[in-house]
C-alpha cells in the first residue's frame, strides 16, 4: 500500500499542488466565511477524490500487464469518486456519474476477465533439429505422441494438443466421440482392410474418385499398403472422405481437413513419420520402418511440396536471441548467464558475486529516490528493465561500470524481459523467494 | 429562370456531383482490375516462355506471378523497430480507436437517412421537423467526429510503418491495385458529407427534400464501399486468397479482395455498426436527459434515447445471426480455425462474449419494460414482467454455459471428467441456439406489448389476432426448446442443422408478429398518452449501459478475431517473428479492452460538448409540441 501511495504521489503531484494553489487562492480571495467554508470545503472534497483517482490509476498502471484480480478495485474506486464528485459539482452530475456508470460497467467486465481461468497462448511451438532417422521406433513414437500431444503421456489428457493439432478434431481413443473427424483408434488395421476395400476408395483406380481431388498430385495413384493410405489421408484429405465428415454442403465430397505438410500445420516428412510410428506403436503393433513411412509419404507429396525441417524459421532468428520467452524464468536467468555474476533468491545456481544480489522488490524503490539516479524509471518494473537493457544508466555503488553486457535487449525477446521483470520485482529482502514460472 | 427551379437545378447538380464523386473511383481504377494488369513490363515483354505461374491457394486457380513473397521476418530493428513498449499494445490501442470513430461515422449517416426519411413519410408536420432536426444534429456530431476518425486513420497508418514495415510494406503491396480507389473513396465520402451537411437547409422541401434523401442513400453507398474495402485487408489476413503459397500475388485483385470471409465480415460489420452508433446516440440522449433542466429537454431527449434505442436494437437482432454465419464460414475455411475460437484457447472469450450479448438483451428489456411506467394504460403488462425475467435469465444461463473448454490437467481431475459433474454435457449447440433464440424472441415478444401498451385494439378481429398471436408465441418457444432439447440425442453433424429451424421460428416472430401487432393496432384507442420525460432515472442507466456493453463486446470480438489468426500475420502465408507472437491472457485482454472503451467514451464526451456548442441554437419551436403528442417514431412509437 505504501509504494501505491508514493507512487500516486510521483504521478499526480502536479494536480496536487494545483489543488494547493485554489486552496490558498480561496483564502485569500473569498472574504464571506460561509462563502469560504464552503470552498474549503470543496477543496478537501476535490483532494480525497483526486487522491483516490491517483491511487486507482497507479494501481492500474503498476497492474496491468498481470492477471490482477484486485484490478478492477481500482475502476471501482474511479466510480465511487465520480459520483462524490457528483454531489459536489452538480453542474456537471450527470457527466460525472454516467463516466463513473461507465467506468463501473467496465470494471465488472475487466474483473469478469481476470477472475477467468487465465489461459495463454504460448509462443510458436520451437524447432528442434532431430535426427529422426537414427531413433528407435520407440523413441520414434514418443517424439510422434509430443507433435499429436505436445508430450509424451499426454495422449489421455483432455485438451492436450502438440504442433500436429490432431487432438483439435480426432479423437485417439476407444469410447470417444470424435464429432469432427473419425476416432483414430485402429486406424492401422482399419486402414488396411475396410478403407482401401471401400469401393468409394477406388484403389489402383484414382479417376473413378468421386471426390474433389482424384489424386495427391497427378500420377501419385492411390495407397496399395495401410501404411500408403494414412500417408495419403494426411497429405491429400480430399481424396478420399469418410462418410459423415466432408465438409457440409459438399455431400462428403471435401475434407475439413488440412494438408498435414501444408502451412499451417507444415510437419515436415520425418515429424509425420514420427506421428504414423505412434499410431502404429500404441496399438501394439510393429510400426513400418523410418524408410518404408518416408517412401509412402514421397509418394504422394512432390519433392517441390515438402516442407524442410525449420523451414518456418527465418534463418539467425533463433541464434540472435538468448531466450524468447518459452523458457521458466530460471532456465532464462541461466541462458542468458545472469546467474554467473549475481545472486538470485529461489534461482538455483544464481549465486554470483560480481554484480549486486537482485532483491529488486526491495532496491528498486530506494534506487529511483537515490539523488545520483538518473534514469527514467518511476516503478519497480521501469527499474529493472532499465538496468538489464541499459545497464549504465544506474550503477550501483562498490560494483564497477561496464561489466555487464549491454545487449540483453537484443537477445531476450520481450516475453523473456517481462519473466524476469515479473520476478525480480516479487524478490524481496527477508521475504521468501516467488515462485519460479 | 425562377428561384424554386434555379434551386432545383442546383439540388440536381448537387446530386449528380455525388453519385460522381462515388463513380470517381471506379472509373480511375477500371485499367488496373484487369487480370494481370499489375504484371511488370518486364514478365510480359519476356513473354509466355520466362513467366512463372502459381496457384491460389484459396481459389485453386492458376495465375501469373506479379508480386514479391511474403517477406520472411527476422525479430530485429529492421522488421520490427520498436519503442520501449510492447508494438502489438500500441498498434491494438491505434487500431481500436480508429475502428470505434469509424463505425460510429459509417454509421450516424445510416441513422440520418432513416430518421430523415421517417421525417419526410411522416404526415404530422410537427413531428416531421423534429425528425428531421434530429437527424441534422447527429450529422453535425458525425462532421467533428470525422476529423477525428481521419486523425486516427493516419496515427494508425504511421504506427504501422514505424512498429511492423515489413508486414504493413507486403499488404500494401498486395492491395496496391485498389490502394488509389481507397484514398479515392475517403475523398468521396468527405465530398459527400459536406454537400449532404452543407445542402440541408437549402433543401427543405418537397422534391428537393427527395433530392436530398438521395444524398444520404449516395453518402451511404460510399461508406459502406469503403467500409468493404478496409475489411478486405482482415479478410485476407485471416483467410488469404489471389496469392500462392508463398505469398506472391496473382494479378487477380478480385480474389484477393473477396477472400472466403469477406462477406460475412461485411455483413457482421454493418449491422455490428449500426448497433453500436444506436448505442452510442442513445448514450448522447441518456447524457442529455439526465442533464435537463426543463420537462420539455427530458421530453425531447427521451424521445431520442427510445428512437436511438430502437434503431439499435433493430440492428442488434439479426446481429447473432450474422455471427453464426461468420462462424459457420470460419469452419468451413478451417476447422481448426473455428475450434480455436470455440472450443480452443480463445474459448474463454467466447464464454465473455456470450455473457455481453446476454446483458446487451436484458438491458433492452429492461429499457422497455421501464419504458411501459411512461404510458398510460400500460399497467396491464407491468404484473407479466416478472415472467419474462425468469424466461430471460433461463435462456442466459442456458447460453453462457460452456461445452468444451480446455482445461489443465489438475482441472480435469477435480472435475472428474471431462464435463461438469452438475452440468453434464449442457451447453451444446443447439441448446445454446435455444438459449439465445428464447432471449430475442422474449426481446420481441416485449417490444410488441410495449408498441401496445397505451392502446385497445379496435379491430374487429381483435380477439382472434390476440389469440393468434399468443398461440403463435407460444408454439415459436416450444419449438426452439424442443429443437435444443433434441439436439442431446442426435450426433453433433446432425445436431448443427437445427439451427436453421430455431432460427427461422425467431424471425417468423419478428417478421409476422410485428406486422400483425401494427394491423391490429390500426385505429386503436388510446388510452393515454406516452408522457415523455416521465420515464424513470434507471431507464436511462441501461441506455449507457447497452452502449458501453456494446463498446466493449466491439473491443472483445475485434480483439478475438485478430487473435485467432496466432502467429501468422496473414494465416499460413506470413509468420509474425517479433517478440509478441503469442497470445496474451483473457485478463490482460479484458484490461486493455476497458482501458479502449473508457478512453473512447472520454473522448467521444468531448465530441458531444464539441457538438453541443453549436446545438444550443436549435429552435426552440421544433421542441414545443413534445410532450403532449403521441409521436409514431420506429414501430409504431
Amino acid at each position: 500500500m505504501g509504494d501505491l501511495i508514493r507512487e500516486a504521489l510521483s504521478i499526480g503531484w502536479p494536480l496536487f499542488a494545483l489543488l494547493a494553489g485554489l486552496f490558498v487562492y480561496s483564502l485569500i480571495s473569498i472574504s464571506d466565511p460561509v462563502a469560504k467554508k464552503r470552498a474549503t470545503f470543496k477543496l478537501f472534497i476535490g483532494m480525497m477524490a483526486a487522491f483516490m483517482l491517483l491511487l486507482a490509476i497507479a494501481h492500474y498502471k503498476g497492474s496491468f500487464y498481470e492477471a490482477n484480480r484486485m484490478l478492477p478495485v481500482s475502476l471501482v474506486l474511479v466510480t465511487a469518486l465520480c459520483f462524490m464528485m457528483g454531489i459536489y459539482f452538480p453542474n456537471h452530475a450527470a457527466m460525472l456519474k454516467i463516466g463513473g456508470f461507465m467506468f463501473l460497467v467496465a470494471a465488472g467486465l475487466s474483473g469478469y476477465g481476470n477472475w477467468l481461468p487465465q489461459v495463454e497462448g504460448g509462443f510458436p511451438p520451437k524447432e528442434e533439429k532431430l535426427d529422426f532417422s537414427s531413433m528407435t521406433a520407440q523413441q520414434l513414437a514418443d517424439e510422434g505422441e509430443k507433435i499429436i500431444f505436445g508430450g509424451i503421456g499426454k495422449n489421455k489428457e483432455q485438451g492436450a494438443v502438440g504442433k500436429g493439432q490432431c487432438p483439435l478434431c480426432h479423437a485417439f481413443h476407444a469410447g470417444m466421440l470424435g464429432e469432427r473427424a473419425p476416432n483414430l483408434m485402429g486406424l492401422p488395421e482399419r486402414a488396411g482392410k475396410d478403407r482401401l476395400a471401400d469401393p468409394k476408395y477406388s484403389k489402383g483406380n484414382p479417376q473413378a474418385r468421386d471426390y474433389e481431388q482424384k489424386e495427391s498430385f497427378p500420377g501419385s495413384g492411390t495407397a496399395e499398403t495401410a501404411q500408403e493410405y494414412i500417408a495419403e489421408s494426411h497429405s491429400c484429405p480430399s481424396c478420399y472422405v469418410v462418410v459423415g465428415y466432408g465438409v457440409k454442403g459438399t455431400n462428403d465430397k471435401t475434407s475439413p481437413m488440412p494438408p498435414i505438410h501444408k502451412p499451417p500445420i507444415s510437419l515436415s516428412l520425418p515429424e509425420l513419420a514420427a506421428v504414423d510410428t505412434w499410431l502404429w506403436v500404441r496399438e501394439g503393433r510393429d510400426a513400418p520402418s523410418y524408410e518404408e513411412i518416408i517412401k509412402s509419404y514421397e509418394k504422394f507429396i512432390p519433392e517441390a511440396d515438402r516442407p524442410k525441417q525449420q523451414e518456418d524459421k527465418p534463418a539467425g532468428a533463433a541464434s540472435a536471441l538468448l531466450a524468447d520467452g518459452t523458457e521458466t524464468v530460471d532456465q532464462i536467468f541461466t541462458k542468458a548467464q545472469c546467474i554467473m555474476c549475481h545472486t538470485i533468491p529461489g534461482i538455483p545456481g544464481a549465486l554470483g558475486k560480481q554484480g549486486p544480489v537482485l532483491e529488486e522488490g526491495t532496491n528498486a524503490p530506494n534506487r529511483i529516490k537515490d539523488p545520483a539516479y538518473k534514469g527514467t524509471a518511476h516503478s519497480t518494473p521501469e527499474y529493472i528493465m532499465e538496468s538489464v537493457v541499459s545497464p549504465s544508466t544506474y550503477v550501483v555503488k562498490g560494483f564497477p561500470d561496464n561489466l555487464m553486457p549491454k545487449v540483453f535487449g537484443q537477445k531476450l525477446s520481450a516475453g523473456a524481459l517481462k519473466k524476469i521483470v515479473d520476478y525480480l520485482s516479487q524478490v524481496k529482502a527477508g521475504s521468501p523467494p516467488p515462485k519460479i514460472s | 429562370m425562377g428561384r424554386v427551379a434555379g434551386k432545383k437545378l442546383f439540388s440536381i447538380m448537387a446530386l449528380c456531383a455525388m453519385i460522381g464523386l462515388l463513380l470517381l473511383p471506379i472509373v480511375v481504377s477500371l485499367p488496373s482490375l484487369a487480370i494481370g494488369a499489375d504484371a511488370p513490363d518486364a514478365v510480359k515483354k519476356e513473354g509466355a516462355a520466362t513467366v512463372e505461374k502459381g496457384r491460389d491457394v484459396y481459389y485453386k486457380t492458376e495465375g501469373i506471378v506479379v508480386g514479391a513473397p511474403a517477406p520472411k521476418t527476422v525479430d530485429g530493428p529492421r522488421d520490427y523497430p520498436r519503442y520501449n513498449f510492447e508494438s502489438r499494445v500500441l498498434l491494438w490501442f491505434a487500431n481500436q480507436q480508429h475502428l470505434y470513430y469509424g463505425s460510429f461515422v459509417l454509421a450516424v449517416p445510416i441513422f440520418c437517412m432513416v430518421i430523415e426519411f421517417m421525417g419526410v413519410v411522416t404526415k404530422d408536420k410537427a413531428m416531421s421537423k423534429r425528425y428531421d432536426q434530429l437527424a441534422h444534429d447527429f450529422i453535425k456530431i458525425s462532421l467533428t467526429a470525422y476529423s477525428l476518425t481521419a486523425i486516427l486513420g493516419g496515427i494508425l497508418i504511421f504506427t504501422f510503418l514505424t512498429l511492423y514495415p515489413a508486414f504493413f510494406g507486403y499488404l500494401s503491396s498486395i492491395f496496391r491495385p485498389v490502394m488509389h480507389i481507397y484514398a479515392l473513396m475517403f475523398v468521396a465520402e468527405s465530398g459527400t458529407l459536406y454537400i449532404y451537411y452543407y445542402g440541408w437547409d437549402k433543401m427543405t422541401d418537397g422534391f428537393l427534400k427527395w433530392i436530398h434523401l438521395s444524398m444520404s442513400v449516395v453518402l451511404n453507398v460510399i461508406g459502406t464501399l469503403l467500409m468493404f474495402l478496409a475489411n478486405s485487408w482482415i479478410g485476407f489476413m485471416m483467410s488469404p486468397a489471389g496469392v500462392d503459397e508463398q505469398g506472391r500475388y496473382l494479378g487477380n485483385i478480385w480474389h484477393v479482395i473477396h477472400t472466403a470471409l469477406w462477406n460475412p465480415l461485411n455483413v457482421h460489420r454493418i449491422l455490428g455498426n449500426m448497433a453500436f452508433g444506436g448505442g452510442v446516440v442513445a448514450a448522447y440522449a441518456a447524457y442529455k436527459f439526465l442533464a435537463s433542466k426543463t420537462d420539455e429537454d427530458r421530453a425531447h431527449y427521451d424521445w431520442m434515447g427510445y428512437i436511438a434505442m430502437a434503431l439499435g436494437v433493430a440492428f442488434l437482432i439479426p446481429l447473432p445471426f450474422a455471427g453464426y454465419w461468420l462462424m459457420r464460414e470460419v469452419y468451413a475455411y478451417r476447422q481448426q480455425m473455428g475450434i480455436t475460437l470455440m472450443g480452443g484457447l480463445l474459448a474463454w472469450l467466447f464464454i465473455i462474449q456470450a455473457t455481453m450479448i446476454g446483458i446487451l438483451f436484458l438491458s433492452t428489456n429492461y429499457y422497455l419494460w421501464q419504458a411501459l411506467g411512461r404510458m398510460r394504460g400500460a399497467e396491464k403488462y407491468q404484473r407479466y414482467i416478472k415472467y419474462l425475467v425468469f424466461v430471460l435469465c433461463c435462456g442466459f444461463l442456458v447460453f453462457i454455459t460452456p461445452h468444451t473448454i480446455v482445461m489443465t490437467p489438475a482441472e480435469l481431475k477435480a472435475m472428474g471428467g471431462q464435463q461438469h459433474p452438475v452440468l453434464g454435457n449442457y451447453g451444446v449447440m443447439s441448446a445454446k441456439n435455444g438459449g439465445i433464440n428464447v432471449i430475442i424472441t422474449t426481446t420481441i415478444l416485449s417490444f410488441v406489448w410495449y408498441m401496445r401498451g397505451n392502446k385497445v385494439s379496435t379491430v374487429s378481429w381483435s380477439k382472434f389476432g390476440n389469440i393468434f398471436m399468443g398461440v403463435f408465441f407460444g408454439c415459436a418457444y416450444v419449438n426452439i426448446i424442443w429443437l435444443a432439447i433434441y439436439g442431446y440425442y442426435i450426433p453433433a453433424n446432425v445436431r448443427v442443422g437445427l439451427s436453421v429451424p430455431q432460427v427461422a421460428t425467431t424471425l417468423s416472430c419478428l417478421f409476422f408478429m410485428f406486422p400483425l401487432n401494427a394491423a391490429m393496432m390500426k385505429g386503436a384507442k388510446q388510452m393515454g398518452a406516452i408522457e415523455w420525460g416521465k420515464i424513470s432515472v434507471r431507464s436511462q442507466y441501461a441506455l449507457i449501459m447497452l452502449a458501453t456493453a456494446f463498446t466493449w463486446m466491439m473491443g472483445l470480438m475485434g480483439y478475438i478475431r485478430s487473435s485467432v489468426r496466432l502467429f501468422w500475420h496473414v494465416n499460413e502465408i506470413m509468420r509474425d517473428n517479433s517478440p509478441w507472437a503469442y497470445t496474451h491472457t483473457v485478463g490482460f485482454a479484458a484490461n486493455m479492452i476497458s482501458f479502449n472503451v473508457l478512453f473512447f467514451w472520454v473522448s467521444i464526451l468531448f465530441v458531444f460538448w464539441l457538438g453541443s456548442l453549436g446545438m444550443k441554437k436549435a429552435p426552440v419551436e421544433i421542441k414545443a409540441g413534445v410532450p403532449g403528442g403521441a409521436p409514431q417514431p420506429a414501430g409504431g412509437h
